[in-house]
């Protein structure tokens, strides 16, 4: 009879602790940990770009949570998104010219709605509405703007060819912008290797409408950043005679080697472009 | 005399299925009668359950520490250790704790009760219970399946409990991922119908239920000879893990 009494006692341990592990799984581990116990209110706001963010996502002020978000919808014939905040009650003085921002938390963070407040003296209610918010940036836009390079314009009404020899171009690749006073004009049509006089070619598609460049303008090639990619840089020249479909540009500057930056930086000067001869580097 | 045999196999193989099905309706049936023997079904969760619980928290533990390190070597490649307590929680609830357990169970639990079920088959107990004019499915097969039933999710509640415990101790403690950082990520984004009802009670009652029965089946259907016994024991082993694996892929598909 005992040996039955604790077994009994056994079997109903082990159902308690497998029941209790199963309430810890679904209530610590998962997205219901986040959900708020307490009364909360909804408040809305208007973004241009939701981007990553979630129904559940926290809203945070200062980097702590007070509420979720409630809701993600189109507003019906417009291209921007009402986001519905449920922001828990204990938080009730958000002044009402609050700025709603999306952030990413981490480079593979989930995203979340952060409040700055404002100065005003009334507070958001219920069902109200904060009029001021900042959309997520995709990272591409956020990346060119760092690195200063942007894209090429992809939609060109129409190019003309301009050829130029550089005598070392780095990694410049065919689809590099071509910018003018740092404004892309066109894109690199095709970089080639010439086999007689041993030195790249590359032609530059420029856009139609960018047609009074003098003819004895420079083009360089240029470093957007420190990692950023490569881009034709072109220096206008003081020539009567513009530049036309077909040209050769005379003057033109290669590609700045690292390696020579870094000697010209030591020894204060450079060993000289050896194959100098070949392009007129224009210094 | 190859194809013969080829094809002895494969009618064999179906018989077995076909059987087993068979074996399934009538223990469903003789469940109700059974009740008449909770205390029995108690005795069998204990052995099932509770006397499996060591070797299922410390398997738990132990895959958990190792996602844990795998993890935190893998994603700190892409710099996203962060997203480690993420992983180690999703990937335990929906495919290790389930399978893991599930052929834990079928090594720990399904072998005992096909040897002793066959054992009975061997020495006459069944036929002797019959006799008696007590049902055998009733007093000794049923108690085992639903007993097999309740303690397989249970027991992989345990194990995930554990796994994600484990993880935390490698990732956290050991590797020095932030707390916080290890928690958030894990709310964030668990889901709790997705991963832990789907994973950790679907699943583990559908395995539950497999094991069971192929265990029962085995040893209720055992030539009753001890060579037959330990054929059976094997054969429910073998049997389980296939069956684990296969219904696995299928509710993943299902459950998705």
């Amino acid at each position: 009879m005992t040996q039955r009494k604790s077994y009994a006692v056994g079997t109903g341990l082990f159902i308690v602790l497998g029941f209790a592990a199963l309430a810890y799984l679904a209530t610590q581990t998962t997205s219901v940990a986040n959900v708020s116990q307490g009364p909360s209110y909804d408040v809305t706001t208007q973004f241009a770009n939701v981007g990553q963010l979630k129904e559940r996502a926290p809203v945070k002020v200062a980097g702590v949570r007070v509420g979720q978000v409630e809701s993600i919808a189109l507003e019906p014939g417009k291209e921007v998104a009402d986001v519905t905040l449920s922001i828990d009650k204990k938080y009730g003085q958000i002044p009402v010219d609050s700025v709603a921002t999306i952030y990413t938390s981490g480079l593979l963070g989930d995203q979340y709605v952060g409040l700055q407040y404002g100065n005003a003296k009334q507070y958001v209610k219920d069902g109200g509405r904060l009029a001021l918010s900042k959309s997520t940036e995709p990272l591409e836009a956020m990346l060119a703007r760092f690195f200063g390079a942007g894209a090429a314009a992809d939609d060109l009404g129409g190019t003309y060819a301009v050829k130029a020899r550089f005598s070392n171009v780095g990694a410049l690749s065919p689809g590099a912008p071509v910018k003018m006073a740092g404004v892309a004009i066109g894109s690199v049509k095709s970089v080639q290797a010439d086999p007689v006089k041993l030195d790249a070619l590359v032609t530059l598609s420029i856009d139609k409408k960018y047609d009074q460049i003098p003819d004895d303008s420079s083009a360089a090639v240029f470093t957007s950043g420190l990692i950023g990619s490569q881009y034709v840089a072109i220096q206008p020249g003081g020539s009567p005679d513009m530049l036309k479909d077909g040209d050769e540009m005379i003057l033109t500057q290669s590609a700045m080697q690292l390696e020579d930056l870094i000697g010209k930086f030591l020894v204060n000067g450079s060993p000289g472009d050896k194959s100098g001869g070949k392009s007129s580097d224009a210094k | 005399m190859s194809a013969q045999t080829q094809r002895n196999v494969v009618t064999e193989a179906l018989a077995q299925i076909g059987n087993c099905g068979l074996f399934l309706l009538t223990i469903l049936k003789s469940v109700p009668r059974s009740f008449r023997y909770g205390r029995e079904t108690v005795r069998q969760l204990w052995f099932v359950g509770a006397m499996s619980l060591t070797i299922i928290m410390t398997c738990g533990l132990f895959v958990g520490m190792v996602l844990g390190l795998q993890l935190y070597y893998v994603l700190s490649i892409f710099g996203g250790t962060a997203a480690s307590g993420t992983v180690v929680a999703i990937a335990i609830y929906r495919e290790l704790g389930p399978v893991v357990t599930a052929l834990l169970f079928a090594g720990r639990a399904g072998t005992s009760i096909t040897a002793e079920i066959g054992l009975m088959r061997a020495t006459d107990q069944i036929a002797a219970m019959e006799m008696m004019a007590v049902d055998p499915i009733a007093y000794v097969v049923a108690p085992r399946f639903l007993a097999g039933l309740v303690a397989m999710p249970l027991l992989c509640s345990v194990f995930c409990a554990l796994g994600v415990f484990g993880g935390h101790l490698v990732g956290v403690t050991w590797l020095g991922i932030d707390n916080g950082t290890f928690w958030s990520n894990m709310t964030a984004n668990v889901d709790v119908w997705k991963d832990v009802v789907n994973g950790v009670i679907y699943k583990s009652v559908a395995f539950g239920a497999v094991v069971s029965l192929i265990a029962v089946f085995q040893g209720y259907t055992t030539p009753p000879t001890s060579e037959g016994v330990a054929y059976a024991t094997t054969r429910t082993v073998v049997a389980s893990s296939i069956a684990i694996l296969a219904l696995d892929f299928v509710l993943t598909a299902f459950l998705m």
